[in-house]
């Protein structure tokens, strides 16, 4: 029996004008999807938070994709300002789940509590290119039901940015990197007013620093477990003290976290240019996340979750990491945990180091131990 | 700079839907159909 089968018909004006209208569908489809990724996930603030938007600080960013909600709550009691940025990447979801963790549970009673949990709005409309990361994370919560969150890029959006310049040159310095960080925004402080989208953004956190005159600021990351700085703070010299002490306190705690200074020398970090182009005490802070790292392997939205990789395991045992590591991995809410701590403990130490003026409390967030064996989703809103 | 690339782009579109239409071959035109949508979702600055 002769199993070749050959359809080859002829090409005609005809079977083009089909074709191109099906190419056309696809991309209509596609679109759908893309479109889609540009909404924000809905979060359910406490109450007490206001919302606003980042381009009441710098107007340019109305009706854009890089404009970002700001929640604000303040004390009964005058203290100091503090504000917590997550979502500078959002394919760094530690940072971005303590932000909105303290927007749904956090209730202040001295001082002021900005968040903005979605930094890089833009950056959560799209994954990374060639990291075949997951689209979005799922918690369960007490009565059954899920919450969602997307799982974004480093990147802004590439469509705001495109192309790419070859060579990304940092305009306050003239600091020379490599073409792609032109898109990352925690390499675009202090920004530029009229500048590029990332430097636009950029220059929008820092007028809003500036306007508010906020007292101490995080910005809330992850980073591969084979990379230096993970589980550190990095501090800029001014905020270096309140750092140290920070940092003892966590340690004595059993929560060890390592110390960096913020180098002079590299610009366009939050943790150099908040310090140096406001009166801020800047604060940035790496968690351990094996979904970022280069050792991975299957890159789902379990290892996310629960950060556990056979390949990381065996790189503990060769002593390559810069964190202790075991079979129970890195969970994503251990790692969430280290952040809303370290927050806290910050916090708890701005009237002895800094002023008694400056004082913050904030209360109904919860302990280390608490979310590490809850999981997030416990202390998330039902929809 | 972008505007430059998306004319580089919109080039590149009507040359393929050129050969799209002028090709006999339904094999190359589905290719050629295929190659469309990425040209289409960057024109239009979708994705």
């Amino acid at each position: 029996m002769n199993m070749n089968f050959k359809f080859n018909p002829q090409g005609t004006k005809a079977t083009a004008l089909c074709l191109l209208i099906c190419a056309l569908g696809v991309a209509w489809l596609a679109n759908r999807d893309f479109a889609a990724m540009r909404t924000l996930d809905a979060l359910i603030p406490a109450s007490g938070f206001e919302e606003h938007l980042l381009s009441e600080w710098f107007a340019p960013l109305r009706d854009t994709l890089l404009d970002t909600p700001v929640y604000v709550q303040s004390g009964e009691e005058p203290g100091g300002s503090v504000l917590v940025l997550g979502g500078t990447h959002p394919n760094e979801p530690a940072g971005y789940m303590t932000a909105i963790l303290m927007v749904e549970r956090a209730q202040v009673s001295r001082g002021k509590l900005y968040v903005i949990p979605f930094a890089n709005r833009a950056g959560f409309a799209h994954t990374q290119p060639q990291e075949a990361s997951p689209e979005s994370m799922s918690f369960t919560l007490p009565d059954g039901s899920t919450r969602v969150f997307r799982y974004g890029s480093r990147d802004i959006l590439h469509t705001l940015t495109w192309p790419n310049p070859d060579i990304y040159i940092h305009k306050a310095s003239g600091q020379r990197l490599s073409g792609n960080e032109a898109r990352n925004l925690n390499r675009a402080y202090p920004g530029v007013a009229d500048g590029t989208p990332t430097e636009r953004l950029a220059w929008a956190i820092m007028e809003f620093l500036r306007k508010e005159k906020i007292d101490l600021a995080f910005d809330l990351h992850e980073a591969s477990p084979e990379y230096p700085v993970v589980d550190a703070i990095v501090a800029h010299e001014r905020s270096i003290e309140l750092a140290a002490a920070a940092a003892m306190e966590l340690k004595g705690r059993g929560i060890e976290i390592r110390l960096e200074p913020s180098p002079k020398n590299f610009r366009g970090l939050s943790h150099r240019e908040w310090g140096d182009a406001s009166d801020t005490l800047p604060i940035l802070m790496e968690v351990a996340n094996p979904s970022q790292g280069r050792l991975r392997g299957r890159t789902d939205e379990t290892l996310v979750l629960e950060g556990r990789d056979k390949a990381y395991m065996k790189a503990a045992a060769l002593g390559r990491l810069f964190v202790p590591w075991d079979e129970s991995g890195k969970p994503l809410a251990m790692r969430t945990a280290r952040h809303l701590t370290a927050v806290v403990t910050f916090l708890s130490m701005m009237e002895f180091f800094v002023d008694e003026s400056k004082a913050i409390e904030i209360d109904g967030l919860p302990e280390y131990q608490q979310l590490v064996d809850d999981g997030i989703g416990k202390w998330l809103h039902q929809n | 700079m972008t505007l430059i690339y998306r004319g580089i782009v919109g080039l590149i579109l009507l040359l393929v839907l050129r050969c799209l239409f002028d090709e006999k071959n339904f094999w190359k035109q589905v290719t050629a159909a295929l190659v469309v949508i990425p040209l289409a979702l960057r024109l239009l600055m979708l994705k």
